[in-house]
């Protein structure tokens, strides 16, 4: 579902300049690979690049598709739009393929829950009722939220909220920024679950990035791990 | 994909809720823009009633658009239509010496008027205001004052009657015309009938000792292929600014003149002076508006700066980000604009209602139409689309990666 080979990412310039590796990475559909490291090795910069945010500098093959509901379909070639630089289109591709899931929830603040929710299916023109996201909804707890403003919600809640973003326009690709970082290791591991269910249950595929390696152990996930080096890092599958 | 009008409409709707959320920032937003714009709208509005009621007592008056020709000469048909086709003059009319523009008038054997000014007219005259009447040769128009003395109304008969002394014998020349209307007192206050040019041409050959059948003798000499001459003109120049400009060309032609020049020169003078400090003053009100937007937009977009990246990330374009600050940005001074109006609205109706009686400051009004209206509100919309253009180029700069790290 998702081939990448040989991609180059580099952040800063000079000195500074810090490169991150990925030799090859094939993620299948409905499969979930958590990414770790040390913090600070980069693991958001590859979650950037894999999200079509940062530009690769090297790049062997980049193909995202075909999703498991339209087996039809062609597998996009996502290394030509980066090639070619076509912003609309590598935009149109995030919105459309990609969900995100930030560290501290990015939600709108001048949206409700719902409309926050209803936002990425609004803005490709899908009808809002889904029943996808309605179970999504019930399997997180948030019908009670659904009116309120995000700033009267606990970081948690948020979060759960983020999740069910994320998945609301049906993506192929979850990618998901320490979604568990801002909680207490209780919570943490209980959103955990719940988005890993989710997931399953949906049949995504998604890209997690932790530090929490126990976390990532307990549940068995598949591994990319970080192996640093001087002034880059490598990106390899750990189990 | 849906058609980019609903995207547009999206897109508008997001940025009214994030305003409506934000309603205390957007309120002294667009509280600021009213502190501007009322006062300016309200300054323009005394600008603009001053100056355009003195515009209208002066239009109100034929008497200020007319050129006197003081010297006499002669004057033939082609020199008067030469005049008429001049682009400065309104209406033009030859008059015969003046000696000759007085005749009595009688109605029975009781009522007259000795000595009534007997003045050509036509239709458009400017010191009648009678558009719809064009004299014929057997119809008079009579001032008021002449119209009391001879207690003559609309439809009544007027003999004029004329001597002359011819080889030694008084003759008397008497015509009969028709009342055909009565001016108000205010337009002309002395006596006076205004007839159709051919009559008071007649009138002046009766007393030259032609022969005038009209006039009842048959005595004189044969009028045989004279050619009217007139010794002056009435003119009336078209407008308020093209009395400068007419009475200039008369004099060029050794013609004296004299107009109400200064007391249009006196309008003018106010109306550029009011002009300049309404100038100065609005300009400086702009200059500190519009830092304080660019203050305002920039630094609001700064705070927004977490929400526009994660727009970004969900997929809007840079330009749908971009439209979403100007959109902003406009609604705000829609609202600006709308409060500004109102507070014009209240401050001219105490205006109106304090000054506009009172009699020292005689009519007192303060008013704009329509049309400056809408130029302050696309001032205002044009002032803050380029401001915000200045808050978009750096909203696209926002990176949608910015959102996945803390900022």
């Amino acid at each position: 579902m998702l081939d990448i080979q040989d991609m180059l990412v580099r952040r800063g310039s000079g000195a500074q300049a810090h490169s991150v590796r990925l030799p090859a990475l094939q993620v299948k559909a409905g499969e979930i690979l958590a990414i770790t490291g040390e913090s600070g090795c980069g693991k958001s910069t590859l979650l950037e690049a894999i999200g079509l945010l940062l530009m690769p500098v090297e790049l062997g093959r980049f193909s995202l598709g075909p999703a498991r509901h339209e087996p039809g379909a062609k597998a996009l070639d996502i290394a030509r739009m980066l090639a070619a630089n076509d912003q609309p289109a590598l935009s149109a591709v995030r919105s459309r393929h990609l969900g995100f899931i930030l560290q501290s929830g990015g939600l709108l603040p001048f949206l409700s829950v719902r409309d926050n929710i209803t936002l990425p299916r609004r803005l490709l023109g899908m009808p809002v009722e889904s029943a996808q996201v309605e179970r999504a909804v019930q399997a997180l707890r948030l019908e009670g939220l659904l009116d309120k403003l995000p700033q009267a919600l606990s970081i948690g809640e948020r979060q759960r909220v983020a999740c069910v973003r994320a998945i609301a326009h049906e993506p192929q690709l979850l990618l998901a920024d320490e979604p568990t970082a801002a909680l207490d290791p209780h919570s943490a591991r209980r959103l955990f679950e719940l988005l890993l269910s989710l997931v399953n249950e949906l049949g995504l595929s998604a890209l997690v990035v932790s530090h929490d390696w126990a976390l990532v152990r307990d549940f068995g996930l598949p591994r990319l791990g970080a192996i640093s080096g001087q002034g880059e890092t490598r990106f390899e599958a750990m189990d | 994909m849906k058609p980019w009008i609903s995207r547009l409409g999206l897109l508008g709707k997001l940025a009214v809720e994030d305003l409506w959320h934000d309603r205390k920032v957007s309120l002294c937003i667009a509280a600021s823009l009213v502190a501007v714009i009322a006062p300016l709208l309200l300054l323009f509005g005394l600008k603009h009633g001053v100056v355009s009621q003195l515009q209208n007592e002066l239009l109100s008056d034929p008497r200020n658009l007319e050129v006197k020709m003081l010297s006499s000469g002669n004057y033939d048909t082609a020199w008067i239509e030469g005049l008429r086709q001049r682009p400065e003059v309104g209406f033009a009319i030859g008059q015969t010496r003046s000696l000759n523009t007085q005749a009595d008038l009688l109605v029975g054997l009781q009522r007259f008027v000795e000595n009534a000014e007997i003045i050509p007219s036509a239709a458009a005259d400017p010191l009648l205001n009678l558009p719809d009447i064009t004299l014929s040769a057997n119809q008079v128009i009579l001032s008021a004052r002449a119209a009391q003395r001879l207690q003559a109304d609309v439809g009544d008969s007027v003999r004029v009657r004329v001597s002359r002394r011819l080889d030694g014998i008084n003759e008397r020349g008497e015509l009969n015309l028709i009342v055909v209307a009565v001016l108000d007192a205010a337009r002309f206050g002395r006596a006076a009938g205004f007839v159709a040019p051919p009559l008071l041409l007649e009138l002046e050959r009766f007393r030259d000792g032609y022969q005038v059948p009209a006039f009842g003798l048959a005595t004189g000499k044969p009028v045989g292929d004279l050619q009217p001459l007139y010794a002056r003109a009435r003119v009336y120049a078209r407008d308020i600014d093209s009395v400068a400009p007419l009475e200039r060309w008369l004099n060029q032609q050794n013609i004296e003149t004299s107009s109400r020049l200064a007391d249009i020169d006196n309008v003018k003078a106010i109306n550029h002076v009011l002009g300049l400090i309404f100038g100065v003053i609005a300009g400086a009100a702009l200059i500190g508006c519009i830092a304080s937007m660019i203050g305002a937009f920039l630094a609001n977009i700064d705070r927004k700066r977490k929400s526009l990246a994660v727009l970004r990330l969900l997929g809007f374009s840079s330009p749908a980000v971009a439209g979403f600050v100007i959109a902003q940005a406009l609604l705000l001074s829609l609202a600006g604009y709308v409060g500004g109006l109102a507070f014009y609205g209240v401050g001219s109706l105490l205006f109106d209602h304090l000054l506009g009686s009172s009699q020292a400051t005689g009519t007192f009004v303060c008013h704009i139409t329509v049309w400056h209206g809408l130029a302050a509100l696309l001032i205002a919309l044009l002032v803050a689309a380029l401001v915000a253009v200045i808050g978009a180029l750096r909203a696209i700069s926002i990176q949608p990666a910015e959102s996945l790290r803390e900022l």
